[in-house]
């Protein structure tokens, strides 16, 4: 087995809710997530909206400060580097945003958008022009787009881009997060096959962020499942999507709608019925964070917050279904 | 349902403009315009839709014509602003438009008494000094040009540099600038200004009568003989306190764009890739919200124009004998209505410098806006793809 | 025979914008029939919700109605032509006997009224209750309609105060409180998480069953229209490229873009290891592709599909397709 090139444990991010003079409460965003990512692997952060998925993603690469944890990337302590080695970890962990609309500066050319991180590193590059060129084919575009701005070029084709700027810096470590929401199917499918392809000749790890369960089926490796700030389940993406052990992700599972009727059909009969909405994070339950909503539930799941087992080989669940109290 | 798009005179001139602009930077900096087809390309339409707004190419004309008359103007003018023909003819004082006089000076030159006859002429009549209109006006022109310039060059780019701080970094930062800027604010900008042209002058004439070669840039700069260094703390404190209550306005501006541009992600991009706080926000946000900005300080040169007018008009800011068109209304204010002349000629050409910086601030606008340039580039692809239809045919 | 409710014959649309003039959906022809779910499926820009805007009329400048008929059966069954109404006549058939639901619940609810006024509002235009205190009763009732628990509390809230789910369940409501016999939701459940969205498509689903409502629902989500879909119409770029049944079109795909599509989608439940894509992006629709609009991404094109629009054929009962290789 490969070893982990980035380790994530308990890492918190709250953020104050400011009243009119002091602070008078936290958005307990992300709550003591631990996970690991191996070499060259894709793991797949899912959960709805709000459940802290991205800004785990963006506190990794310290875009958000992190309120508490520890975050070791290639063995160092993310959360101390400065300077120089902060210069490094820029270098070697990226992200690709969500839109492809607004991550682009408008007023800069795609051969400037794409130069920029490797001046600021000081890559060496003979022929700058070249090496652009180079990169925008390898995603798909060519050297008559080298010296456009992005208002000329379609969501698809932006999202090229913004993936050609990352490979630019040779990164190890990729935060995508969201990268194909934004865009249509038929656009989506293709840059996935894209940066499929991209890790497999560049040896990439993936922590791909998304809310579509089938993307994430397609892309990762391992995943985890997040609930209101806390990863509820963790294993290789075969294995959750088989047998999903957290009721959560049973719930979260048959609510897909599935593209084939006859499966639909069937599944619609079977769908597990869990009624609400996720509760605020400001206040989460106590306990178990899913137990107001959930069918199994049990009196320790309100009491105790329940540790994350292995319940078959690296396949983990935060679940008192599981454990023992 | 489209109208066509034809390229007139004027556009076939903006498209040469540009390709000599491009070929003049492309010295300077290898292939920029092969890199920059598409800058150039937007710069072009820029200048279509320029050409096909009537304010704003009249907006343009009476801006290049000012300009000119500011650094130009001195130099054309017919007479000296510090010849007084009222001391020679006493008939000059006040003397109507179109008038002409005989003039039988004495002089001081090289430490002699010089005597010669002239004749003087008044095509837009004289002031109580028996001094030509057209030059004082010309001089004038030299003073409100300076001026504006000095006030916009200093005063936008303080609050935009403050604005783009407390914008960008949030929190306590901004807090504190944004309440001086609301201090500022909450004073009217008149009274502001009033207060301090009051209190300043006596300081900036010590130090700048202490500076030498200050003191001879700044004659120069507002083309005025030796002899008015005196006044020169008066005419710098009039800069001074416009600087002061023009940037907060700028301040808040850029401060409020900066909000809304630093939450697009191609900030946060940046951030990732590792880039200083300060090349992104100069780099990256700044060049996203100039444009309005640009159009502000367009519409600004007018505002500070007829400021200072109203500040000399007050008594404050240029003395007698420099020329000033506020201070011209002004002293000519006491013979209106029989003698017009001078409060109308020079409050024309106030009137007119002013109109002509709004029209062309309104104009940018839309040029500056992207709709308005496609509405432009597809007519002109359109027209091309016609052109190219022809030819085929 | 099923019995039409709606008859889109010829249905064209076009946007006068300052690029010029867009042909957002050109002769579109298409059935509803009384009491199934009709979904038009498409991607961005392929004209799914103006079409769905245009049946009743619905369309702002710069955009324009130029041709095509909408006949509407009745209750009484006399049939009328929607586009020939004039906008007083209209507007008594929008929202009563024809309701929409937009995709954005949040911007779908005016923030300074209650849920309980907005949705008595609807019933009182329409004339569906006396008065304003009826109204709020069946405000109530209707709250109750769409499961959300608590009705005669949340009766008195303000769209701010509920929950992006929440508000889609007013929307919904609001949508329903004339009971309607044509209800169209376009992309009702985009904006919403997946658990949500099952949610509330369990709440259409239901809703449809106990009044009997026609559906049309636009979606570019497949799963949604495997789902809740009887028959379904894809559009590609201002045209309907093939209509069949919910499983003649996921079963026997008949267009290469209708089969493109369904396997570009990454299916949860299947184990894929290369997603199929679809070349190219979809093309600008002032200036359309000429014949067929999609032969310049298409896989299979002849030399015909450059020059001959294709026209719908009926390839077994029910299930049409616009494409040359038939």
């Amino acid at each position: 087995m490969s070893e982990p090139i980035l380790k994530v444990e308990n890492l918190k991010k709250y953020f104050p809710i400011r009243g009119l003079l002091r602070t008078v409460g936290y958005v307990k965003a992300v709550d003591g997530v631990s996970f690991e990512i191996n070499k060259g692997e894709t793991f797949g952060l899912v959960g709805e909206s709000g459940c802290g998925k991205t800004t785990t993603g963006r506190t990794i690469l310290r875009l958000i400060e992190p309120t508490d944890g520890n975050i070791t990337f290639e063995g160092k302590d993310v959360t101390r580097l400065k300077g120089e080695e902060m210069k490094w970890f820029r270098r070697k962990a990226q992200i690709m945003f969500q839109d492809p609309y607004s991550s682009l500066n408008p007023r800069q050319t795609v051969f400037e958008i794409i130069m920029e991180p490797v001046r600021f590193h000081g890559i060496e590059v003979d022929d700058p022009e070249e090496f652009v060129i180079k990169l925008l084919e390898s995603v798909g575009l060519n050297e008559m787009h080298l010296y456009r701005y992005p208002h000329e070029f379609s969501g698809g084709q932006r999202q090229r881009i913004a993936l050609a700027r990352l490979l630019a810096l040779k990164p190890e470590f990729i935060v995508l997060d969201e990268p194909t929401s934004a865009l249509d199917v038929s656009v989506q499918a293709t840059i996935l096959n894209m940066m499929k392809e991209l890790q497999r000749e560049h040896g990439f790890t993936y922590l791909f962020i998304s809310h579509d369960l089938g993307v994430v089926k397609y892309m990762s490796h391992r995943m985890g499942v997040m609930y209101l700030g806390k990863l509820v389940e963790v294993g290789p993406a075969d294995k959750v999507f088989e047998n999903p052990l957290h009721p959560y992700t049973k719930f979260l599972l048959s609510a897909i709608p599935v593209p084939d009727p006859e499966l639909a059909r069937e599944l619609k009969k079977q769908r597990m019925k869990v009624e609400g909405e996720p509760p605020s994070p400001i206040n989460p339950p106590a306990g178990c964070r899913f137990h107001p909503r959930c069918p199994f539930v049990k009196d320790v799941c309100r009491r105790e917050e329940p540790p994350l087992v292995e319940v078959e080989k690296d396949h983990y669940v935060a679940c008192w279904l599981y454990a023992k109290s | 349902m489209q109208e066509e798009y034809k390229k007139g005179i004027l556009d076939r001139l903006a498209d040469k403009f540009v390709d000599a602009l491009g070929s003049f930077i492309s010295l300077f900096k290898k292939d920029w315009k092969r890199r920059n087809r598409s800058k150039m390309e937007e710069w072009k339409l820029m200048l279509y839709a320029l050409n096909r707004s009537p304010p704003g190419l009249i907006g343009l004309a009476l801006v290049l014509v000012f300009v000119f008359l500011g650094i130009f103007g001195p130099m054309l003018s017919p007479w000296n602003y510090r010849f007084f023909p009222s001391l020679y003819n006493p008939d000059t004082y006040l003397a109507p438009p179109g008038s002409e006089f005989t003039l039988n000076v004495t002089e001081l030159r090289n430490g002699q008494f010089v005597n010669y006859v002239t004749t003087i002429k008044f095509p837009l009549g004289a002031d109580h000094y028996g001094r030509d209109l057209v030059s004082l006006i010309l001089y004038g022109a030299r003073v409100s040009f300076v001026i504006s310039i000095v006030v916009i060059v200093l005063g936008v780019p303080l609050g935009i540099i403050l604005g783009l701080i407390a914008g960008y970094y949030g929190g306590k930062i901004d807090e504190l600038i944004m309440r001086i800027t609301d201090m500022f604010l909450a004073f009217p900008a008149l009274i502001l200004a009033i207060a301090f042209s009051a209190v300043l002058p006596s300081r900036l004439q010590e130090f700048i009568s202490s500076h030498e070669i200050l003191k001879q840039l700044t004659l120069w700069l507002f083309a005025l003989k030796p002899q008015d260094a005196g006044n020169l703390g008066k005419l710098l404190a009039v800069i001074f306190a416009m600087i002061i209550v023009w940037w907060p306005a700028y301040a808040r501006i850029t401060r409020g764009s900066t909000l809304t541009e630093k939450e697009n992600l191609y900030v946060e991009a940046a951030r990732a890739i590792g880039l200083s706080s300060w090349s992104i926000m100069f780099k990256h946000i700044l060049p996203n919200i100039i444009g309005p900005i640009l159009v502000y300080v367009t519409l600004d040169f007018g505002g500070v124009i007829l400021m200072e007018a109203g500040l000399s008009f007050l008594g404050l800011g240029a003395t007698p004998p420099i020329a000033d068109w506020g201070r011209i209304v002004y002293d000519g204010s006491q013979y209106f209505p029989e003698k017009w002349w001078l409060v109308t000629f020079s409050g024309f050409m106030i009137m007119l410098v002013a109109l002509g910086w709004n029209l062309l601030g309104d104009t940018l606008r839309d040029i500056l806006d992207p709709k308005t340039r496609r509405s432009i580039e597809f007519k002109v692809k359109k027209a091309k793809q016609m052109e190219e239809g022809e030819e085929n045919a | 025979m099923p019995e039409p409710i709606l008859e889109v014959r010829d249905l064209t649309v076009h946007f006068y914008t300052y690029a010029g003039i867009v042909k957002a959906i050109e002769k579109v022809s298409f059935d509803v029939y009384k009491g199934e779910t009709f979904a038009l499926v498409g991607e961005t820009g392929c004209g799914k919700s103006v079409t769905s805007r245009a049946l009743t009329q619905l369309i702002e400048s710069p955009g324009r109605i130029v041709g095509g008929k909408v006949i509407y059966h009745r209750d009484d069954g006399s049939t009328v032509d929607l586009l020939r109404l004039k906008e007083e006549e209209i507007r008594e058939i929008r929202g009563k006997e024809i309701a929409y639901i937009f995709q954005d619940p949040h911007a779908s609810l005016d923030p300074l009224y209650t849920v309980g006024y907005q949705i008595a509002e609807a019933m009182v235009v329409h004339g569906t209750v006396k008065d304003w205190k009826e109204g709020f009763k069946r405000a109530v009732d209707i709250l109750r309609r769409v499961l959300i628990p608590d009705p005669e509390s949340r009766v008195k809230n303000y769209p701010h105060e509920l929950s992006g789910g929440m508000k889609q369940r007013v929307v919904i409501g609001i949508g329903v409180s004339n009971n309607p016999r044509i209800l169209i939701a376009d992309e009702p459940t985009t904006a919403l998480d997946v658990t949500v969205q099952a949610q509330i498509l369990d709440l259409m689903n239901k809703l449809k069953e106990e009044y009997k409502t026609t559906v049309i629902l636009i979606t570019h989500n497949m799963g949604v229209v495997a789902e809740m879909a009887d028959r379904v119409a894809v559009m590609y770029a201002g045209k309907i490229v093939e209509i069949g049944s919910v499983d003649q079109i996921f079963k026997n795909p008949l267009h290469p873009y209708t089969q493109g599509l369904l396997k570009a989608v990454p299916n949860p439940l299947a184990r894929i290891e290369k997603l199929e894509t679809i070349p190219g992006t979809v093309p600008n629709l002032i200036t359309p592709p000429s014949g067929c609009r999609f032969h310049p991404r298409c896989p299979r094109v002849m030399g015909i599909c450059k020059e001959e629009v294709p026209k719908l054929k009926e390839m077994e009962p029910g299930h049409f397709v616009a494409c040359h290789l038939y």
